[in-house]
């Protein structure tokens, strides 16, 4: 620039104008300098003289003037470290949380394999650890630096200095504070001539508006209680009942150009016409008689009924295909209990009772004598061929004993399982209490050492537990054959415990049988 | 030596006892505010860049009927199906996130390089950054089939949803990586803009323009105890930013590394999508300075230097992305694995030969061409030398993605991947996205870094 | 203000001196008499014997030959980039890289024995090598490999890369020597020119190193990503070592002028850098094959991780080579302490030797499924004493009487006159 600015003080330079000087105070003298080593060498004899309290500013970082002024480093590096270290920890609990944590308290998910790693998998979890770092550690430099700098800070006296709009564009600036000690406006502004300035200036804060405009205030609160709507409305919306069905922009899947497998045809469903896909009017077709299911060629009736040779159609109630029809009839035979002493010989009564073969949703109408009852079918005595009956086996029958029949056969198949107990319970206090036999029916568990089941052939336990037996639900939907089967080889373990026994166990204490867990 | 005059318009001579002007033109402190910040300032931008505006808004408008189209009927309308079902919008997401990668490069490495001539292309490049990665950033996130739940991706504390993201999986690490990136580019982009911000607020006449200028400044005033903490904050940023833009494309190779796909598995992937995605990068860079300083003026402070100094560099990188395919090529034989060696004899003769040997002519052999400095300092040759680099790193994500796909284990799914003329506008229109953003930038922001160069501008001059 | 430093040389001594001459007899001598040792250490007091001690030198020569290589990429790449703030410690990388060709004879006890059919050390060197496998091994691999893994031209292909170092190394230290007289920049332009295409000759030479003398150890295994972990690692060998000499040259008095404070942090710097290089390369090689699973691959680690030493080293490794040096070297006051980074470096020579440890040593005694025990290392560090006395030797040999920093580089000026921010 070859605009030599005549060295001379410039006081009366007021740019915003109209501010009179009484309503303005005086925070400092700036000096102006046309390069960067000028401002260095001022900037160096200012700190001899000793001056402290004192800037200096340029359109870019110039080199050396931080020692000339005594700028201490910044402790902004630091301040980076701790909240990248921060970050570190966070990114790594935050996917500990999502994956590894099984149960946790507040916003849980659940763990889940995939493709065989573990839960917490360090190695898998590198990457996104090294992403939380950078980004706290880049927002801690960038917000660490403003906030160091004192920024935002839209108002600034400087700025109304019309040569200071050069500051950003091609000229230099030292500005000492009229709070400096050594602060002389006369001596200063000779001094900073002297050290070379080519302009020297007061710095003016105006006083008038160092308010915030009235409306600024105004518009500010509104804003915030604006700001507030969002929330209070969502607030709202969690705790109001609401009878319109939910918003939906978008419809994700919910109407789909599929039918239901028992639905009408589609030109029933468009046009109201009378015409189908197919003549019954269904979408679907249905199987050919004889279909059978991939993997459901059940023809092994000793592996999957448990009876020597199928009977032809008579035995049909032991057909796979139609367990459902196997029901839950608990009336006839269900325990009616007066008192407590009566449960005990109810108890007692059932065993006989379940002497009374066939099967239980028939012993009711037998008890009747309406219908005759079926004759048994011939059942299998020893396991299917297909089994082989080993150590393995009886681990499998084990667990899935304990499992499915413990809950009410007791983990030693006394019959004397939690439920049992438990709803035995309530039903003597529901007689005491209130005087009353309605719901409180409940037929005490079989016991698996009574001698009726004992003598059982295995074919017979094996379908009881397939189909049920009395309150007995049956469990052939739940467990897979083998399964069944691996039961059947406990149970009869089980049994085998007893045999021989003349009387029944002593009582046993409870911390020599935890599986029967009574301690409760 | 020493007697050597150079002519102040070139500076791409050698001279070993002292460095090149970066600043021609004899540009003092004033003059190089007045040519950046003149941009901005003028009334009328040259009829040229309403030419290129108006194309690029076209584009943009078809991206965006494309999009409504694609949420409107599904990710069926692309050709995306099985077994390739990494099709275009992969390609592209990585072709963008790869051309994302020079700008923070330029700002980072290069600076803790002590680089200087970053001063002169760095801004435009970091915008141009941050504007690559928002396309690339459009695709996965288009992708992902049910749009409305894309919140899915991150991990947001749900009460109903009772799931949280899987964190083990590469494709989650991408959405940290790319979104950690495209912050923290946005952040380091702006520190950088921030003085020149205030240089455009102290000239602005226009009230509007002092209000947004202003506000936008945050009232920087170039006080040396903020210059002090603005340099160290920078240099942390740079530091942070350099492993973050070597992971972030690392994260995109794991994507596929991390597979057991032939073709896909190779650990050699990280270093190598590194190499190419700077690679590409820069060459967009030389793509989008050459016009745009022509256009604007910037000739003096954008000199032939700074592109043969890219030039360089992309023949550097080029090199290292070639010396990977050739070390892919060794371990396939070497490793002796039946499926490793057919992936990659059948990509370099199957069905997608084409577009393997359009790869290796645009990736290798063209950009040999920079080792004549008549290539490295001719402005327009090497705007079509990056051309072809661009094409050809296309063409490289395209090769991974789709000829390991089509070929997998099985070959009864063996197949052959056609695009859709959705797919294809979608790609145009990504242009169109990028190249909006990018003018309007020229137009509004200060192309080039005011104050740091002002820093390497020879003090003579003045 | 700053007061520009004339680019004249003021140190009173720049040049090893007698004291080379004093030093090359002695320093050859504990050479000799170190790997002397651990040949008869092996040999003879049952530590293992021949096969044992093969292992342990072929672990120290790759070490120092690292060592060479990284100092020669660090030569290579200041010319590519026409770097100003390297000129006062390029001297010592130069020298450094000048022990290359020292070390062809280093490579001999290792070629030598493979071209005579040896297969104590390279595997593959033995007919049916894939037996130990048994039976996890595609049927053709050992006939394909053939052709690559063939004696002769294994040895060939060593032969090759040092005669490419060599020159390359020559190149550079003898016109950088030239400077010194003439005070020509047009060798500086000639050395640049050069410098681009002997790097790639580099990378491709380097590249086949890495798989021929420490990835064909375990021929079986292979990963792309191997040559850029042996090249990280020169690297950082490389660095340390030229910043290592330089405190102990000023140390003893020499060139204390001319390495400023800010050289060494700037080479503080580049170590910092290749620590999270090697990092991150390792961890990508790592994880790749551990998240792919593929058993090609994995048991490398795998006979790695299931031998508790190993495991233990690996271990050492992740904290040593990455996380403490990390987090030591990131502050800017520790690397411009002089004391410190002696130490710094120091300590990183060590994770390098302990990094090539566990490249090569779980190989010794693998029998295709597990490692027969981790060594007690004594023969590979009564070893690595005789390597670093030959290597001292050669060093001393090389630099002789010359000068230890270029006396006339144009740059001289930039190097001595940038401040670190």
């Amino acid at each position: 620039m070859t605009t030599t600015h005549r060295p001379a003080r410039h006081s009366a330079s007021h740019p915003s104008g109209g501010a009179p000087a009484a309503e303005s105070r005086m925070i400092g003298v700036l000096g102006q300098f046309d390069d960067p080593a000028a401002l260095v060498a001022a900037a160096e004899q200012a700190h001899q003289a000793g001056y402290r309290r004192l800037d200096a500013y340029s359109p870019f970082p110039v080199h050396g003037i931080d020692a000339a002024l005594g700028i201490r480093r910044s402790r902004l590096p630091f301040f980076v470290l701790l909240i990248g270290t921060c970050g570190c920890f966070f990114g790594l609990f935050m996917q500990w949380y999502a994956n590894a944590a099984s149960s946790s308290p507040i916003f849980p998910g659940y763990a889940f394999i995939i493709s065989g790693k573990p839960f917490w998998s360090i190695p898998a979890n590198i990457p996104v650890t090294f992403e939380v770092i950078v980004l706290s550690s880049a927002f801690a430099t960038f917000f660490g630096m403003l906030f160091l700098n004192r920024l935002p800070r839209l108002a600034n006296p400087l700025h109304r200095i019309a040569r200071f709009r050069r500051a950003s564009n091609d000229r230099f600036f030292l500005v000492i504070d009229q709070d400096d000690p050594h602060f002389d406006r006369s001596r200063t502004e000779n001094e900073l001539l002297a050290w070379g300035s080519t302009g020297v200036e007061p710095v003016l804060q105006d006083l008038t508006d160092n308010q915030l405009p009235s409306w600024m205030k105004a518009a500010a609160v509104l804003l915030g209680l604006f700001l507030l709507l969002p929330p209070v409305l969502i607030y709202r919306a969690h705790y109001a009942t609401n009878g319109q069905p939910r918003l939906h922009v978008i419809p994700d899947m919910d109407d789909q150009y599929r039918y239901k497998p028992q639905a009408l045809g589609p030109n029933w469903l468009v046009n109201r016409l009378p015409q189908y896909f197919f003549v019954d009017e269904r979408v679907m077709r249905e199987p050919l008689l004889g279909t059978v299911a991939r993997g459901e060629l059940r023809n092994d009736s000793e592996y999957f009924l448990g009876i020597k040779s199928a009977p032809a159609g008579s035995a049909l109630r032991a057909t796979p295909n139609q367990p459902e029809q196997t029901e839950i009839v608990s009336g006839p035979r269900a325990a009616t209990v007066q008192d407590p002493a009566a449960i005990q010989e109810t108890a007692g009564n059932q065993e006989p009772a379940a002497n009374q073969e066939p099967a239980a949703n028939q012993a009711g109408a037998a008890a009747a004598g309406q219908v005759p009852a079926e004759p048994e079918p011939d059942w299998v005595t020893e396991f299917p061929s297909r089994l082989t009956i080993d150590e393995a086996l009886m681990r499998r029958g084990r667990d899935r004993f304990q499992i499915y029949c413990t809950a009410c056969h007791g983990y030693a198949g006394d019959g004397d399982g939690l439920v049992n107990q438990r709803a035995m319970e309530l039903a003597v206090s529901n007689v005491i209490e209130k005087g009353t036999t309605a719901n409180a029916t409940w037929t005490q568990v079989k016991s698996l050492h009574d001698p009726a089941v004992t003598v059982q052939p295995i074919g017979r336990i094996f379908d009881t537990i397939s189909h049920g037996r009395g309150t007995m639900g049956p469990y052939g939907r739940q467990i897979p054959t083998a399964d069944r089967w691996a039961i059947v080889l406990y149970v009869k373990a089980l049994q085998a415990t007893r045999a021989g026994e003349p009387k029944p166990e002593p009582p046993v204490t409870e911390g020599n049988n935890p599986p029967n867990g009574q301690g409760g | 030596m020493a007697t050597i005059v150079h002519d102040q318009r070139d500076n791409t001579y050698e001279d070993p006892t002292h460095r090149a002007p970066l600043v021609l033109g004899g540009l003092n402190y004033g003059g190089i505010t007045d040519t950046v910040a003149g941009v901005v300032e003028t009334r009328k931008p040259p009829f040229a860049w309403y030419v290129a505006f108006g194309i690029s808004l076209a584009l943009l408008a078809m991206l965006g009927a494309l999009i409504v189209h694609l949420f409107m009927k599904g990710v069926g309308v692309w050709g995306n199906s099985n077994p390739t079902f990494w099709g275009w919008p992969i390609v592209n997401f990585v072709f963008w996130v790869g051309i994302g990668h020079a700008g923070t490069l330029i700002s980072a490495i290069l600076f803790l390089f002590r680089q200087n001539w970053r001063t002169g292309i760095n801004r435009a490049a970091e915008a141009m950054t941050i504007f690559a990665v928002i396309c690339a950033g459009m695709f996965p996130g288009i992708h992902i089939g049910r749009i409305w739940v894309f919140y899915w991706l991150f991990p947001i504390p749900t009460e109903h949803l009772a799931m949280w993201p899987q964190f083990r999986s590469p494709l989650l690490w991408d959405v940290f990586a790319v979104s950690t990136y495209f912050t923290v580019s946005l952040l380091f982009w702006y520190m950088g803009l921030l003085p020149d911000l205030a240089t455009l607020r102290d000239r602005a006449t226009g009230k509007w323009r002092k209000m947004i200028y202003g506000i936008f400044s945050l009232g920087w005033s170039g006080s040396a105890r903020a210059w002090h903490r603005y340099e160290i904050a920078y240099m942390i940023l740079a530091a942070l930013s350099t492993p973050l833009v070597l992971s972030v494309h690392t994260i995109v190779s794991f994507d596929f590394a991390v597979s057991q796909l032939p073709g896909w598995h190779t650990t050699i992937f990280p270093p190598y999508f590194v190499a190419g995605a700077i690679f590409s990068g820069f060459a967009m860079v030389v793509t989008l300075l050459v016009p745009a300083r022509e256009l604007f003026g910037l000739k003096n402070l954008i000199t032939v230097r700074h592109l043969e100094n890219m030039n360089k560099i992309i023949m550097a990188t080029g090199l290292m992305v070639g010396t990977a395919y050739a070390i892919e090529f060794f371990i396939a034989y070497y490793g002796q694995v039946e499926v490793e060696q057919f992936a990659f004899l059948n990509r370099a003769r199957g069905h997608f030969a084409w577009a393997y040997w359009i790869m290796i002519t645009c990736n290798v052999l063209i950009p040999q061409l920079f080792w004549f400095k008549f290539f490295r300092t001719n402005v327009w040759l090497m705007v079509v030398i990056c051309i072809c680099v661009n094409i050809g790193m296309w063409f490289e994500r395209f090769v991974i993605c789709v000829t390991s796909l089509n070929r997998d284990f099985l070959p009864s799914s063996w197949g052959y991947f056609h695009p859709t003329w959705v797919d294809i506008g979608m790609l145009v229109g990504s242009f169109g996205l990028f190249g909006t953003l990018f003018l309007l930038f020229c137009r509004f922001l200060p192309a080039v870094a005011i104050a740091e160069v002002k820093l390497v501008a020879p003090t003579e001059a003045h | 203000m700053h007061h520009k430093r004339e680019a004249r040389i003021t140190s009173s001594v720049i040049s090893l001196g007698d004291d080379a001459q004093r030093m090359i007899p002695v320093a050859f001598s504990v050479g000799l008499v170190g790997l002397g040792a651990a040949a008869a250490l092996s040999i003879f007091t049952g530590y293992g014997g021949l096969v044992r001690f093969s292992y342990a030198y072929l672990l120290n020569f790759c070490f120092f030959a690292s060592i060479s290589l990284g100092a020669l990429f660090f030569v290579t790449v200041q010319h590519l980039t026409r770097a100003g703030w390297s000129v006062t410690v390029r001297r010592i990388a130069e020298i450094l890289a000048m022990t290359i060709i020292p070390m062809l004879l280093l490579a001999l006890p290792l070629v030598i024995p493979v071209l005579l059919g040896w297969s104590g050390l390279y595997p593959w060197n033995a007919a049916d090598w894939t037996a130990r496998y048994s039976g996890h091994v595609l049927a053709s691999v050992e006939k394909y490999k053939a052709y690559y893994l063939d004696n002769a031209f294994f040895s060939v292909r060593t032969l090759i890369y040092f005669a490419i170092w060599s020159g390359m190394a020559w190149f550079f230290y003898r016109n950088s020597l030239r400077q010194d007289q003439t005070g020509d920049p047009s060798l500086t332009l000639k050395m640049q020119k050069f410098a681009a295409p002997l790097m790639i000759v580099f990378a491709g030479t380097l590249v086949f190193a890495s798989f021929d003398w420490e990835m064909s150890l375990e021929p079986m295994w292979f990963s792309t990503m191997f040559p850029v972990y042996f090249f990280a690692g020169c690297v950082l060998g490389g660095v340390a070592t030229t910043l290592l000499i330089g405190l102990l040259l000023q140390r003893s008095g020499r060139v204390t002028d001319e390495i400023t404070t800010d050289n060494f942090q700037d080479l503080g710097k580049l170590i910092f850098a290749f620590i999270v290089f090697w990092g991150y390369v390792a961890f990508s090689q790592f994880m790749l094959i551990w998240y792919a699973n593929i058993p090609e691959e994995t048991f490398y680690f795998g006979y790695r991780f299931d031998n508790t030493g190993y495991r233990w080293l690996s271990v050492i490794l992740l904290f040593g080579h990455i996380f403490i040096p990390f987090l030591l070297l990131m502050p800017r006051t520790l690397k411009r302490n002089r004391r410190f980074m002696l130490g710094a470096a120091l300590y990183m020579l060590t994770m390098h030797w302990l990094d090539h440890f566990w490249i090569v040593m779980p190989q010794y005694g693998f029998d295709g499924k597990h490692v027969a025990q981790f060594p007690f290392p004594l023969v590979e560090i009564v070893c690595l004493v005789g390597f670093s006395g030959l290597f001292v030797g050669f060093f001393c040999w090389i630099a002789a009487d010359r000068p230890l920093v270029p006396l006339k580089d144009p740059r001289m000026s930039e190097a001595l006159n940038y401040t670190n921010l």
